[in-house]
C-alpha cells in the first residue's frame, strides 16, 4: 500500500515538474537559415530576461509551404507560441480565424512604439481595430533595373511616368537588348508572391486603388483589377517577360537568381531584400557592385503618380492558443528591439520599421539601405480584409491562365471572380 | 463442456491478439474517413471565419464539384496518367524485364539490381532527382544528351509536362511490375514450353498462346494494385510539378491537396476526396467483376 502511494505522489510530482518545465519554455517558429540568424541574439536576450528556454522550430523556406504548414498546426491547436507569418494578406484571415492573439494594449505601451513609421502602425491594424502583429519590418518594394544594361544600349534609365511609358520601355529594352523588359511575379507556382511582388504594385496605382471596401466586402469587379491583368497581357503577349520559368515548381530561380544577374531580364519588381540576399553579399550568384549596377524605379500609375508599396515582412504574433500568452506577448515585443530590426536587415535586406534604426551603427553600415528606409514613410498599401489570402490564390490563378494564354484581361479577372466567390461564397464579394 | 470452455478462451486470446491492430484500424483509417465525410458536408476551413466557426452545408461542396471544371480536369489527367503509367509503362516494361531475366543472360543480377534501384528511392527524393534531369531548359540533363544529337533542347517539364511525369512514374513502378510478373511466369511449368518449341512454335505464338493466358491472373491482379497504388501517387508529382503549368499535372491527389492545404478549405477538399474514393471502388469492383477474377 504504502509503495502505490508513494508511487502515485511520485508520478503527481514529475507531472507538476513536466507541466512547470513546459510553462517555462516557449517555441517559436522560424523559417530559413538567415531568419533562424537573426533572432539568435534575440532568443538569448529573451532566455535571459525572463528565465525562459525558448526553442526555435525551423519551418519550411517556401512561403506557400510554410503558411500551409503554420495554418495546418494553427487548425489542430499545436502551433508554436510565437511565429512570423510569411503574407501579409494572410494576417486578416488568421485574425477572423481566431488564431491571434490581440496585442493592442502591449503594442501600444511598448516603449519602440512611438518611434516606428506611421506606414508601419498602420499596416499592424487589423480589419477590426485590433492590433495583432508585430510590424519590425518593412518590405519596400519597387522595380530594380539593370542600369548596365541600358545605358549600354543607349536606353533612358529616367522613372518612367505611366503604365504605358513602362510597357513602352520593357518593349524598346527587348527590341535593343534582346532581354525580357521587365517581371511581374505570376503563377500559382509563386503562391503568394504572384499578388504581393506582382498584381498589388500596379492595383494601387490603379482606377480603382483598393480590393476592401469599408464594409469589409471584397470588391473585385472594379477596372482597375482588369486594367491591371490588361498589363500583365501585353507583357506576355509581346514576349516581354520571361513566361516559361513562371509555371516551373520554384519559378523565381531562373529569372530573378540566373536571367537577371546575367543581363537576361533587365528590370523585374523586386523588394529591399534584393540588394542583399537576391544580388548581393548573400547571393549564390551577386551581381559586382550591385548598388551601382542595379538602380531603382517606383511604380508608376496608370495615368500618373509613383507608388513604393510598403508591406509588413514576415510580421511576427502570438498563438491565442499559447498556454503562456503573456510571456509569448512579451517575447513578442523584444522581437521589435532596433537591434533586432538590424540583425534581419543586415541578413535578409528588409527595412527596419523604427526611424531610430537610422542612428544605429550598425544600421548605418548598410549602406544600400539606409536610403530606402529613408523613403519608407511614404510607402503605399492595400486596405487588408478578411479573405485577401483567397483573392491572393486567385489573384495567382488568373495570372497563371494569363502565362498560359488560355485568356484575356476580361477573363482573367472573372477567374480571380470566380474563385474567390465559389471558396468564400457570393455574399463576400461585391 | 470443458472442450467449449477451452475454445472460448482461445477465442477470447485470439481477440486479445488482435485487440491492437483492430485499435490502430480504427483510429488511423475508421475514424478518419468518417471524419472526412462529415467533413465534406461542411465549409471547414484552415482559415477564414471558417475555421472558427464551420457550418454544416449539407450537399453544397458536392453540389459544387459536379460544375468545377478542375475537379474534372483532375480526374482526367489522373485517368490518363494510370493507363499511362501503371497500365502501359510499368506493365509493359515490366513484363519485358521479367521475361528477359528470366534467361540465363550475362549479368542478370547487375539487371535485377539496377532495375530495383529505383524502387530503393522515395517518391519526393525521385522527384527532385528527376527534376535536374529534366528542369532548368539547356542545363537540363536530358537537354544535354538530347542536344548531342542535335534535338532542340527544352524545359521538359513544360512542354511535356503530363508525359514527364508518367515517364517518372513508370520508371519507379517497374521493378514492382517485374517482381509481381516474374512471379506469375514461375509458376508457368517449363514442359508447356517445351511441348510447344518442339511443335515448332514460334516466340510470337508461345508468348500469345502460353504465357498471355497463363499469366492472366496475374497480370489483372497487378492491373488492380498498380492502377490503385498510381491513383494515389503524390509525393513524386508534387515534388516534380505540384499540378502545373495550368493543372497539367493536377492528379486527383495534388487537387485534394490543393484545395485543402492550398485553398484551406478542407470541407471542399474532404468531398472530391470522398468523390474520388467512391469512383476508385467503383472502377474497381465493376473491373475484378468484369474479369472474373476472385480476389
Amino acid at each position: 500500500m504504502k509503495k502505490t502511494v508513494l508511487g502515485g505522489l511520485c508520478a503527481i510530482l514529475l507531472s507538476a515538474v513536466s507541466t512547470l518545465a513546459q510553462a517555462e519554455t516557449i517555441r517559436i517558429a522560424n523559417h530559413g537559415q538567415a531568419g533562424i540568424d537573426a533572432m539568435k541574439s534575440t532568443v538569448e536576450r529573451i532566455e535571459k530576461k525572463y528565465g525562459v528556454t525558448v526553442e526555435v522550430v525551423e519551418y519550411p523556406a517556401p512561403d506557400k509551404d510554410y503558411l500551409t504548414k503554420l495554418l495546418t498546426e494553427l487548425g489542430a491547436g499545436n502551433a508554436p507560441d510565437l511565429f512570423s507569418i510569411p503574407t501579409t494578406a494572410a494576417v486578416a484571415d488568421m485574425v477572423e480565424a481566431g488564431y491571434l492573439a490581440p496585442v493592442t494594449t502591449e503594442f501600444k505601451a511598448w516603449d519602440g512604439y512611438a518611434n516606428l513609421y506611421d506606414v508601419a502602425k498602420a499596416l499592424a491594424v487589423s480589419p477590426d481595430g485590433e492590433t495583432y502583429v508585430m510590424p519590425f519590418m518593412l518590405g519596400i518594394q519597387e522595380i530594380y533595373y539593370r542600369k548596365d544594361v541600358l545605358e549600354k544600349a543607349g536606353i533612358s534609365t529616367e522613372q518612367p511616368k505611366t503604365w504605358r511609358e513602362l510597357l513602352d520601355r520593357a518593349a524598346e529594352i527587348k527590341q535593343k537588348t534582346g532581354a525580357y523588359g521587365l517581371l511581374f511575379p505570376a503563377g500559382v507556382s509563386w503562391g503568394s508572391g504572384a499578388f504581393d511582388e506582382g498584381f498589388q504594385h500596379l492595383l494601387v496605382g490603379s482606377k480603382t486603388p483598393q480590393l476592401a471596401d469599408a464594409d469589409g466586402k471584397l470588391d473585385l469587379n472594379g477596372e482597375g483589377i482588369k486594367d491591371v491583368f490588361g498589363v500583365y497581357k501585353e507583357l506576355i503577349d509581346k514576349d516581354l517577360m520571361p513566361t516559361q520559368p513562371l509555371l516551373g515548381p520554384e519559378p523565381w530561380v531562373v529569372p530573378k537568381y540566373q536571367m537577371f544577374p546575367a543581363g537576361k531580364l533587365a528590370a523585374t519588381t523586386c523588394g529591399s531584400w534584393c540588394y542583399i540576399f537576391d544580388w548581393g553579399r548573400e547571393s549564390k550568384n551577386p551581381i559586382p557592385e550591385v548598388t551601382k549596377v542595379v538602380g531603382t524605379w517606383t511604380v508608376p500609375g496608370q495615368n500618373s503618380g509613383q507608388y513604393v508599396l510598403a508591406n509588413l515582412a514576415a510580421p511576427w504574433a502570438v498563438n491565442a492558443k499559447s498556454a503562456n500568452t503573456e510571456l509569448a506577448i512579451k517575447a513578442l515585443m523584444e522581437i521589435g528591439s532596433i537591434e533586432t530590426q538590424v540583425s534581419y536587415a543586415a541578413r535578409i535586406g528588409n527595412i527596419p520599421a523604427s526611424k531610430d534604426a537610422a542612428k544605429n551603427a550598425d544600421f548605418q553600415k548598410l549602406a544600400e539601405l539606409v536610403p530606402i528606409h529613408a523613403a519608407a514613410e511614404n510607402g503605399v498599401f492595400l486596405k487588408q480584409a478578411s479573405g485577401f489570402g483567397t483573392v491572393a490564390e486567385g489573384v495567382a490563378r488568373a495570372t497563371e491562365a494569363l502565362l498560359r494564354k488560355e485568356t484575356d484581361a476580361a477573363g482573367a479577372q472573372k477567374i480571380l471572380v470566380d474563385y474567390v466567390k465559389e471558396t468564400l461564397g457570393d455574399d463576400k464579394v461585391k | 463442456m470443458a472442450r467449449n470452455s477451452h475454445e472460448k478462451r482461445a477465442e477470447r486470446q485470439w481477440l486479445l491478439i488482435l485487440l491492437p491492430s483492430l485499435v490502430l484500424l480504427l483510429a488511423f483509417v475508421i475514424y478518419p474517413a468518417i471524419y472526412s465525410i462529415y467533413l465534406s458536408f461542411t465549409n471547414e476551413a484552415l482559415t477564414g471565419a471558417a475555421a472558427l466557426r464551420p457550418r454544416f452545408v449539407g450537399f453544397r461542396n458536392y453540389a459544387r464539384l459536379f460544375n468545377d471544371a478542375k475537379f474534372w480536369n483532375a480526374l482526367f489527367v489522373t485517368f490518363v496518367f494510370v493507363i499511362g503509367s501503371a497500365v502501359i509503362g510499368q506493365f509493359v516494361l515490366g513484363l519485358i524485364s521479367a521475361m528477359a531475366l528470366r534467361r540465363p543472360i550475362r549479368f542478370r543480377r547487375l539487371f535485377s539490381s539496377i532495375i530495383l534501384l529505383p524502387n530503393a528511392a522515395p517518391e519526393v527524393v525521385a522527384g527532385f532527382m528527376w527534376i535536374s534531369m529534366l528542369a532548368g531548359g539547356n542545363n537540363a540533363t536530358l537537354s544535354r544528351i538530347v542536344g548531342f544529337f542535335g534535338v532542340t533542347p527544352a524545359d521538359w517539364l513544360q512542354v511535356f509536362p503530363l508525359s514527364m511525369i508518367i515517364v517518372v512514374n513508370t520508371w519507379r513502378g517497374i521493378a514492382t511490375a517485374m517482381i509481381l510478373l516474374t512471379a506469375g511466369l514461375s509458376t508457368i511449368p517449363a514442359e508447356i514450353y517445351e511441348a510447344a518449341r518442339m511443335d515448332g512454335a514460334t516466340p510470337s505464338q508461345t508468348f500469345r498462346r502460353i504465357t498471355l493466358p497463363l499469366m492472366m491472373p496475374t497480370i489483372l491482379l497487378y492491373m488492380l494494385i498498380s492502377a490503385v497504388s498510381t491513383i494515389a501517387v503524390f509525393g513524386l508529382v508534387y515534388a516534380l510539378t505540384r499540378g502545373g503549368p495550368g493543372g497539367a499535372t493536377e492528379v486527383i491527389s495534388i487537387y485534394i491537396y490543393n484545395q485543402s492545404f492550398t485553398a484551406f478549405q478542407l470541407g471542399y477538399g474532404a468531398a472530391v476526396a470522398v468523390v474520388a474514393l467512391v469512383i476508385s471502388l467503383i472502377l474497381g469492383i465493376a473491373y475484378v467483376r468484369a474479369m472474373k477474377v476472385e480476389v
